[in-house]
């Protein structure tokens, strides 16, 4: 079979060399052709036009003194660091960040991702019919619409709502006296679908011969997990809190229907306070600088995700 | 519940035999943590399908008063109105984006161009990059251009959506053997024709994914119609049910019966793409707006 190929290939190698004879254009290497560039032209005017203009765009108005409506919303000017220098002492954008951190990592990375790798466990040994009830429940909760976990979660905990009820104090609104862990909760609970089902695939693909072979030598669960399983899924871990990170940095819908923001600014994460600063208060310059610090922030996150996720698929390669 | 039951139901069970008994507890324990969590992700749910059909439906999970008139007073003209526009933004959306896409995943997948794996990088980069939270730079880009209406909105949310797409279809198209391809180029077939006749067809699956992406992606978000579309008769649903909680007193269970309507073809269409791929959701990595 492989003489046979073989002789193929040094036969065609042959007529090659008889057909293009001392030129520098091999045949065996792929070669740019100009026909696939009316089939990428479509995809790159709408990424340049639409997503990356816009991004440099945004850059600029950043350092301007544009306004929503005033004088100022047709004759702005660049006004060089002025902003940039308001928003370094600017508390509610300090407090905005550390917010965005605590409703990232809060709900994000302990919240979604670590319910989600406990589901993933749990269904491993789960009886059938539990794994497959309880996770078509926890995905449909991913599969909605943000607007329609906002709402949902806006009543369970406004006054008379679900949770204040089973916590006795039905007349109390948990969104002023918690409004934080609310949302929080909320995201928690709208996002953990993709953390479970990314963690069930990848444990999956743990081969239960290492498993056994663990028991043969004796091994209790706890070692198994911290020493096998663990090590095995933390590739899928990373990449996973990365994706839940840029999902959860982007759930503008979720507090802004839910609190707006507040109370006060108890719940001003940075979508929303761009947003706030652009279209309520109509500072349309200082929310587009706002936005791009958080575009930078994505920006790192996702280019990390893109990282780590090359890394692992080499790795199973 | 005896531990025999357990292991008689469970799946796999000649791998069991080989697991020493006292694993029964831990699964056990399993069986209750998943139990236990999922009570917790279904409540809310519970709430929405019963205040749905409920006469006196407050912001409380309660055994509901049965009707259906929520029902027909969330579909009131506006919210059906508005439900139209949604499909019309989405399906706009969806073409802008899963045409350019597929065309650009299958140069990426088939073809040699310069700088291909940086590039692809960068767009799967800029997959997840939120560009919608970005949106005072669009704003004032279609304000001077009078561009404020549906058509150009729903343009710009296909396009947030196609750096995903272009990975979803060119992971499809390198899975499909290129002799095909080659084949027909044998035959002298024209580069539309092998488009169209050989390409498309084997890699349906794969668009076709990458187009739900798109449509759930413009369906789901509330923020670019929110700015970008200030005529009320073009609002869709998103901004039709943040309508109904500006005033005092919510009308929860046509809230409710709303956003029944609302989300339960997003959740056909996830099930549906979750078909398409052949190994479950693992593989899309669904990012929503």
């Amino acid at each position: 079979m492989s003489a046979v190929a073989d002789t193929g290939t040094v036969a065609r190698g042959r007529l090659d060399l008889k057909r293009t004879a001392p030129t520098t254009n091999r045949l065996d290497r792929q070669r740019f052709h100009w026909g696939s560039v009316p089939l990428l032209a479509p995809a790159a005017v709408l990424l340049v036009v639409l997503f990356l203009a816009p991004v440099a765009y945004s850059f600029y108005l950043g350092l301007t003194n544009l306004e929503l409506i005033g004088p100022t919303s047709r004759h702005y000017q660049f006004t060089g660091i002025d902003n940039i220098n308001y928003l370094i002492h600017d508390v509610v954008f300090h407090q905005s960040l550390y917010l965005t951190a605590f409703f990232v990592i809060g709900s994000g990375v302990i919240g979604a991702a670590g319910i989600g790798l406990a589901l993933a466990l749990a269904m491993q040994k789960a009886l059938n019919s539990a794994r497959l009830l309880v996770g078509a429940i926890v995905m449909v909760c991913f599969m909605l619409p943000p607007i329609t976990a906002a709402i949902l979660w806006y009543a369970a905990s406004t006054s008379g709502g679900s949770l204040p009820t089973l916590f006795g104090t039905s007349s109390s609104d948990f969104l002023h006296s918690a409004p934080m862990v609310v949302v929080s909760a909320a995201n928690a609970w709208s996002v953990t679908g993709l953390a479970m089902i990314l963690f069930a695939a990848a444990l999956r693909n743990i081969p239960g011969e290492i498993i056994e072979a663990a028991e043969l030598e004796n091994s209790n669960g706890v070692q198994r997990f911290v020493r096998i399983t663990l090590p095995l899924l933390k590739p899928t871990i990373v990449t996973t809190i990365l994706l839940i990170t840029l999902l959860s940095l982007a759930n503008f819908t979720l507090v802004y229907l839910m609190t707006g923001g507040g109370p006060g600014n108890a719940t001003m994460i940075l979508p929303v306070y761009s947003y706030q600063q652009s279209f309520t208060f109509s500072h349309l310059a200082y929310g587009a600088l706002v936005g791009n610090v958080m575009v930078i922030i994505a920006t790192i996150f996702s280019a990390l995700f893109v990282y780590f996720s090359r890394e692992r698929r080499q790795r199973e390669d | 519940m005896s531990t025999t039951a357990l292991e008689a139901t469970a799946p796999g069970a000649g791998r069991i035999e080989v697991r020493p008994r006292r694993v029964t507890s831990g699964k056990t324990i399993s069986n209750l943590v998943l139990l236990g969590f999922g009570v917790l992700f279904a409540a809310p749910l519970l709430w929405l399908l019963f205040a749905s059909v409920d006469s006196h439906a407050g912001a409380t999970l309660q055994w509901p008063h049965f009707t259906l008139s929520n029902f027909s007073g969330a579909a009131s003209s506006q919210n059906m109105q508005a439900l139209l526009n949604s499909f019309y933004i989405s399906l706009i959306a969806t073409i802008i984006s899963t045409v350019p896409a597929a065309l650009a995943a299958y140069v990426f997948s088939r073809h040699h161009i310069p700088f291909k794996g940086p590039l692809l990088l960068f767009i799967l980069m800029l997959a997840g990059v939120p560009v919608t939270i970005m949106i005072v730079p669009v704003y004032q880009e279609f304000t001077q251009l009078n561009y404020l209406s549906l058509v150009p909105a729903a343009i710009f949310l296909g396009v947030t959506s196609l750096p995903f797409e272009i990975w979803i279809i060119k992971n499809f198209i390198d899975a499909v053997p290129a002799d095909l391809e080659e084949a027909a180029r044998l035959e002298r077939a024209k580069t539309h024709h092998v488009l169209m006749r050989v390409v498309v067809p084997v890699a349906l699956p794969g668009i076709a994914a990458a187009a739900i992406f798109g449509f759930i992606n413009a369906w789901g978000n509330f923020l670019i119609p929110l700015v970008l579309m200030p005529d009320p008769s073009q609002a869709p649903s998103p901004v039709a049910l943040f309508g109904y909680f500006g005033g005092n007193g919510i009308h929860y269970g046509e809230v409710a019966a709303y956003s029944i309507i609302y989300s339960v073809p997003i959740v056909i269409l996830y099930l549906t793409m979750s078909r398409l791929f052949a190994g479950g959701f693992a593989q899309s990595g669904a990012i929503r707006g």
